[in-house]
This record gives C-alpha cells, structure tokens and sequence, in this order.
C-alpha cells in the first residue's frame, strides 16, 4: 500500500517537471527583446587572441555587440553573422559612435582555434573591431543574456534564437535585437550602446484595441485607428449638444 | 438678473477661491524652497503637493472664470443659481476627495497623471481611484453648470448671433455683445474638453477595472489628456478676458467695446484653433504623424495671436490719449493683459518645434503658463471679485493701500515667474524635487522664485482681507431686508 503511494508521488513529480520544463522551453523562446535589458553582463573570463582577459576590460574600452554563436552550427549563426557583417559595412555611423563586435561561442565543445578558423572565414581575423572569444562560463554569460540554448538530441544542434546583445561601457544590455535585422535596427542598437537616445514605442497588442494608429507589419504600412476617433469624439458631442440647446429655444418659442 | 441668491453664492465662490488659492499658492512656496535647498522635504511630499497644487489650480481658475462670467451673464440673460450651487458642493467634495488622495493618500503622479503613472501605484492604492473619481466629480459639476449656461445663451441668441457672424455682413439688426461671444466660444471649449475627460476616465477606469484584460494606448491617453488639460486652462483664461470686455471700459468710465468683423473672426478662430494647439505637447512623440505636430505648431499661433491681438488693439484704442479713472480693478485687468501678452508669448517660442527641441520639459514651461495664470487670469478674476466685492458693499471707497498691493503685485508676480524663464533659458528641467550639482544655478534661482512668489502671496493677502470682508455684506440682515 505504502509503496503504492510513493510511486504515484513520484509520478506526480515527475509529470509536475515535465510541465514545468515545457512551460520553461515555451517562455525561454517568446522573442522578447525587452528581458534583461538594463541588466549587467557577466564578467566571466574570455579567451581572445590577446590572451585571457575579464569581459568587463572588453567591454570598459569600447561598447560591445555580442553575437553568441557556435562554430559547428548549421542554422542560423551563419546568417546572423554575414548580415551584421554586411549591415555594419553599410552604415556611415557618426566617428563618436565607437563599438566591436565580439562573437562568442556558447558550445562548450568550441576551442579558441574553431573561433579563429571562423573569423578566417569571415575575413576578420586581423580587424581590431571584431573580436572572436570563448568563455569557460558560458552558462554565467547566456543566463546574464536571457539567451537559452536547448540541446536537440536528433539534431546534435543547439536550438536558440539569433541574438544580439548591446553592451555600454558599464556592462549594462542597453538592447537586444532578436533576429536578421535591417541596418535601421543596427544603427539604433549602435547608438544604444554609446548610449544615444533612441526611439521605441510598443506596437498595440490584442487587449488594445483603442489605439491612434495601427501598424501592419507584413506591409510595413501604418494607418489610422479606431483611438484617433475618440479625439474629434468629443467636438462631435459637443455639436450635438449644442444643436440641442439651439432648437431648444425655437421649441420654447413654438410654444 | 442679478439677485440676492446669487449674490450670495458669488461670495461663497470668491471667498472658497481666494482661500484655497492662498493655501495652495504656499504649497507652491514650499516647493520652490524646497528646489532651493532652503527647507527639506521628501521627494513623495514634494510630489504630492506638486499635484495638488496643480490640479488645484487650474481648476479654481476655471471655475473662477465660470463663476464671473455667470455672475456678468445675468444682465443679458437668465441664469440658475441651484445650477451654481450644484457646481459649487460638487467642487468642494471634489477638492476634499483630491487632496485626502495626494496627502493622505500620497498620490503624487503630477497634474497631468499621465498615463501610464497612476498605475504604478507608488502611494496607497485607494489614492489612484480617489484622484480619479475627484476629477470626475469636478467634471459632472462643471459640464451641468456650462450646459446650463450655454442654454441660457441660446434661449436668447441663435447659433449666428452666439457667434457673432452676422458682424460679418453689413446691416445687422442684432448686435452680440463681445462678452455674449467670448463667453459662448470659452463654454463651448470648455464643454469639449470636459467631454473628453469624460472619454479620458472611462478609458482609465476601463484599465483599473479590467484586470489587464484591457490596455490603453498610451499615445492616445497623452492625446485626450493634453486635449483636457491644456484646453480647458486656456478656455478659463477666455472666461477671464470674457470679463475683462464686459467690465474694463465700464470702470474706466469709457463707452462699452463694440464686436466688430475682426473681433468676431478673431474669437471664432480661437474656438476652431484652441482645440487642436494642444498637439504642440506631443512634439517629442515620434509616433505621432508630423502632420499633427504641425497642426500644433501652426493652431497655437492662430488660437492665441489673434485674440490678444484685437484685445491689446482694443484697450490701446480705449486708453490711448482718452480720460480713464483708474481704479484697482481696471489696473488689475491691465496688468492681466501684459501677464497674459507675455506668457502667449513664451508659450508661441515654446510652441515653435524647432525652440521646443531646446525648451521641451525645462522650467521655461512654468515660466510661460505662471506668466498667464499667475499674472494674466488670476488678475482678470481678481479683478472681477474686486469690482463685486465692492458692488456687493455698495463702497466706492479707494483703499490707501493701493499703490502698496499692486507694487507688491508687480515686483512679486514677475519676479517669481521671470526666476523660472531664467532657469528655463538655462535647461534646469522643470519638475524636480532637488537640483542636483550639476544644476547649482536651478537651486538659487528656486530660491529667489521662492521669495518673490512670497511678495506675490502679501499682496493676494491685502486684497483676500477687503475682499472677503465686503463678500460677507450680502448675508448681512440689511441686504436680505434690500432684496
Ligand atoms: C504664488 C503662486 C504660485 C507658486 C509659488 C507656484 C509654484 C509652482 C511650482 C514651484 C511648481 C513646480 C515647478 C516645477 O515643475 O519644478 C508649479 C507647478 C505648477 N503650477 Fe504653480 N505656482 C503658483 C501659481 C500657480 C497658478 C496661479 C496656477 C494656475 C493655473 C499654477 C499652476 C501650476 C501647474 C499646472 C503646475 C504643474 C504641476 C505639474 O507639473 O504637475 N500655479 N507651481
């Protein structure tokens, strides 16, 4: 009988962290690019081709743009890194706005000498601006990110998004941008780091169905909405109750 | 007519805002002294007496307008006294429900509340439903109290002649009296904004009620309550110069003003412009189309620059080389006209997009909306409850103080307001607690404002002291016995 009882107490547990572990895959992938921002990078120990040195001495010289990658990835690293690599040689920044790029692997199978190969590959291995690092304490660096790597078994891949991550000269995430983005987003995440102000407004979701404008991102059109009525709203009104008090009066005098 | 009844309650109005006015002006005071370094206080406290001293005032100054023009009305019309009473119990419950949220309560998210600050509740959270339903309670008061008056008007004039435009063709019969048109197009602006702090209310209570199932635009929620706010404040100013017309050449012993075509075209641009220059406080709102925000630039030329125009053209041709009796009350209304010239014009630079780049969020703000109020509407108001006070009293008598109260008046009112265009000029930003180093200049500049806005208070006070006392004759036995 007792025994009956622990092991449906075990089950329940562990039907309980199976559901809790998917709902924890499920949250760790909501392309938010508002987590941890204002938050401090880890100053773990990285590995450059200078030599080891403390992320906080990288990142105290000039701001960083953190790219996580892993060499041995078949998805989306490559992409992410080709098209900031292209976005950045197209941009005609302001000389104050002064960053590097450091790409950083979170696989702990990378040695220093994959990340050497893959800034060959990239044509960066002798440009001062981009850095090519591993970290021994990747989990320290991706959880100071919100940045959470799921193994695939099948796939013997990391599954993670394409993450950049904007670091001022005190360490702090400043912006991230999740995804392949437009030079116009590159420039906004630059100028965050030299800590610029830059414009963010969030679009309206489904609870919010009174707004000005209304944005449709597949066609990158904005149009008016519903919100905006309810600012001639109140003239409209007002009309209505004047019209009133005027044939008020005739009224009176019919009378 | 003007009857016992609303004698009396005329006085109850201009004795409730003369106080409250006094009260809340030392709660400006302290917050200056406090800018200064001069005294000490909490940035909650500070934050609190900010908001009620600014939801205070502006809504005192409406009302006061209201309450002259309601007063100046019935020699054209007839109007409600139980209307003036119901308005009057309504903002009183409303000032108590107002300042037990910001002092009691600790509320203290600045007198535009803008959202979305009163739902990160830093204070009790009863204070943010208590604050709203406080200007809910003065918004039902004043839109039945403005109906009201507005269908007093139109059960004597039509729509044409409430706006004058007959003055726009030759061979009128019935001429509008400037007063009829000015107060017409200010009720019918203040009818519209308190609409939309009705829209406004129900859209934040919609949120505070909804569980998060609902949330607003915060774009649109700046637009109406910047719609409301800078609105209604300018629509109150009207109200004052809507007395300033009815009465300055009446004590000045000149023949009363005439509407002419440019009076009328000028008044009916300010209703049309006065309701869209509000967009000029949206300048920094990227998301907002440039179109509108030169609609604000552009509307808050035409809605100010007109009417001060003719006003100004109008008492130069009044004063200019003519035998005036000067007395207090039409001193007051023309120092109000400089007060208000000079805040309209702080406003116009601020109001141009490529100055509010610099000016946007500095004390310069302050600086041009005290000007206005302070030394602009505050004056036109004081002046009418002076001018009553002593209809009230029956007295012409010419107090020995008076060159002392409009001296106080003068160094006063423009020293307070110039230490803020100076800090303006300067980038000190406008709405902090304490300036920190960096800011040095803010803090002696806070500190001289607080002084000269003491000066200011003395000569309120020598005026409060006759005032009240020529008030309380109409409750006096011989005045019941007159009616
Ligand atoms: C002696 C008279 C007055 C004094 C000493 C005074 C003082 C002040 C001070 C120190 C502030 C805060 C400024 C800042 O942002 O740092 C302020 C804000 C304000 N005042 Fe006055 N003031 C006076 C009269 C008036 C009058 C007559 C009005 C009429 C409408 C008025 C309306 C306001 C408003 C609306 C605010 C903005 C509150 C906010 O930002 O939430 N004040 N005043």
């Amino acid at each position: 009988m007792s025994k009956s009882i622990f092991s449906k107490i075990i089950c329940c547990c562990l039907i309980l962290s199976v559901v809790q572990f998917a709902q924890a895959q499920k949250g760790k992938f909501d392309f938010s690019e508002e987590k941890n921002v204002y938050n401090q990078i880890a100053d773990v120990p990285v590995l450059t081709k200078d030599g080891t040195q403390k992320l906080s001495v990288l990142y105290s010289r000039s701001p960083l743009i953190v790219a996580l990658i892993f060499t041995r990835c078949t998805g989306i690293c490559s992409p992410l890194l080709l098209n900031l690599s292209e976005q950045i040689s197209h941009l005609h920044t302001d000389p104050k706005e002064n960053f590097k790029v450091l790409v950083i692997s979170f696989d702990p199978r990378d040695q220093f000498e994959d990340m050497a190969r893959m800034a060959k590959q990239y044509a960066r291995e002798n440009d001062p601006n981009w850095i090519f690092a591993v970290t021994p304490q990747i989990s320290e660096l991706t959880s100071s990110l919100a940045f959470n790597p799921v193994w695939d078994e099948d796939r013997q891949q990391l599954d993670h998004e394409a993450l950049l991550s904007g670091i001022n000269t005190d360490g702090y995430v400043t912006k991230n941008l999740i995804g392949l983005r437009d030079q116009q987003a590159i420039y906004s995440l630059i100028k965050s780091i030299n800590n610029e102000f830059i414009l963010s407004y969030p679009l309206p979701g489904n609870n919010n169905f009174l707004s000005c404008f209304s944005y449709d991102p597949s066609t990158g059109k904005k149009s008016w909405s519903w919100g905006m009525f309810l600012l001639v709203l109140p003239a409209i009104i007002a009309a209505g109750i004047v019209t009133i008090l005027v044939n008020q009066k005739k009224t009176l005098h019919h009378n | 007519m003007i009857n016992l009844s609303l004698k009396r309650v005329t006085s109850v109005w201009i004795i409730a805002i003369l106080v409250v006015f006094v009260i809340t002006a030392i709660f400006g005071i302290t917050m200056r002294f406090n800018q200064g370094g001069d005294i000490e206080l909490s940035p909650v406290t500070f934050f609190s007496l900010m908001t009620a001293h600014g939801v205070t005032m502006v809504g005192i100054w409406s009302v006061a307008g209201m309450m002259a023009v309601n007063y100046l009305m019935a020699r054209y019309v007839k109007v409600s006294t139980a209307v003036n009473v119901f308005a009057l119990v309504l903002t009183v419950i409303g000032l108590v429900m107002l300042w037990t949220s910001t002092f009691v309560g600790y509320f203290h998210a600045g007198w535009t509340f803008l959202y979305p600050l009163p739902f990160f509740v830093a204070w009790e959270s009863w204070a943010t439903p208590l604050f709203l339903y406080s200007i809910a309670i003065f918004g039902i008061g004043w839109t039945v109290w403005t109906v009201a008056m507005l269908m007093q008007i139109y059960k004597k004039y039509s729509l044409a002649q409430s706006f004058a435009w007959q003055h726009f063709k030759r061979g009128y019969l019935v001429e509008t009296p400037p007063f009829i048109l000015i107060t017409t197009v200010s009720l019918i602006g203040i009818l519209i904004c308190l609409i939309t702090a009705v829209i406004l209310l129900v859209l934040l209570f919609a949120e505070y009620y909804s569980n998060g199932t609902f949330t607003n635009d915060a774009l649109l929620i700046k637009n109406l309550t910047y719609f409301f706010g800078h609105t209604i404040i300018n629509e109150a100013l009207y109200l004052g110069v809507a007395t300033l017309y009815e009465l300055f050449p009446e004590v000045s012993g000149r023949p009363k003003f005439k509407t002419t075509w440019y009076v009328a075209l000028a008044w009916n641009c300010t209703l049309v412009f006065v309701l869209t220059a509000f967009f000029h406080h949206l300048y920094m709102d990227f998301v907002q189309p440039v179109g509108l925000q030169l609609v604000g630039q552009f509307a808050s030329y035409f809605a100010s620059l007109p009417s001060a125009a003719v006003t100004v053209f109008s008492i130069v041709i009044l004063v200019y080389k003519n035998p005036i009796k000067w007395s207090l009350t039409n001193t007051l209304f023309f120092i109000g006209v400089i007060g208000w010239i000079i805040g309209g014009f702080g406003a116009v630079i601020d109001a141009t997009i490529s100055n509010n780049f610099v000016l946007h969020n500095t004390l310069w703000v302050p600086a041009h909306f005290h000007t206005y109020n302070a030394m602009g509407n505050v004056l036109f108001s004081l002046a009418f409850f002076y001018w009553v006070a002593n209809e009230f009293a029956g007295t012409k008598v010419v107090p020995r103080s008076e060159k002392l109260r409009i001296g106080l008046l003068l160094i006063g009112g423009f020293g307070f307001v110039l230490m803020f265009y100076i800090a303006g000029a300067y980038s000190i930003p406008r709405r902090y607690s304490v300036y920190p180093d960096e800011l040095a200049l803010g803090r002696n500049l806070a500190s001289y404002g607080g002084w000269f806005a003491t000066i200011y208070v003395i000569a309120i006070l020598l005026f409060l002291g006759e005032i009240v006392n020529k008030c309380l004759k109409v409750f006096s036995p011989r005045s019941s016995a007159a009616a």
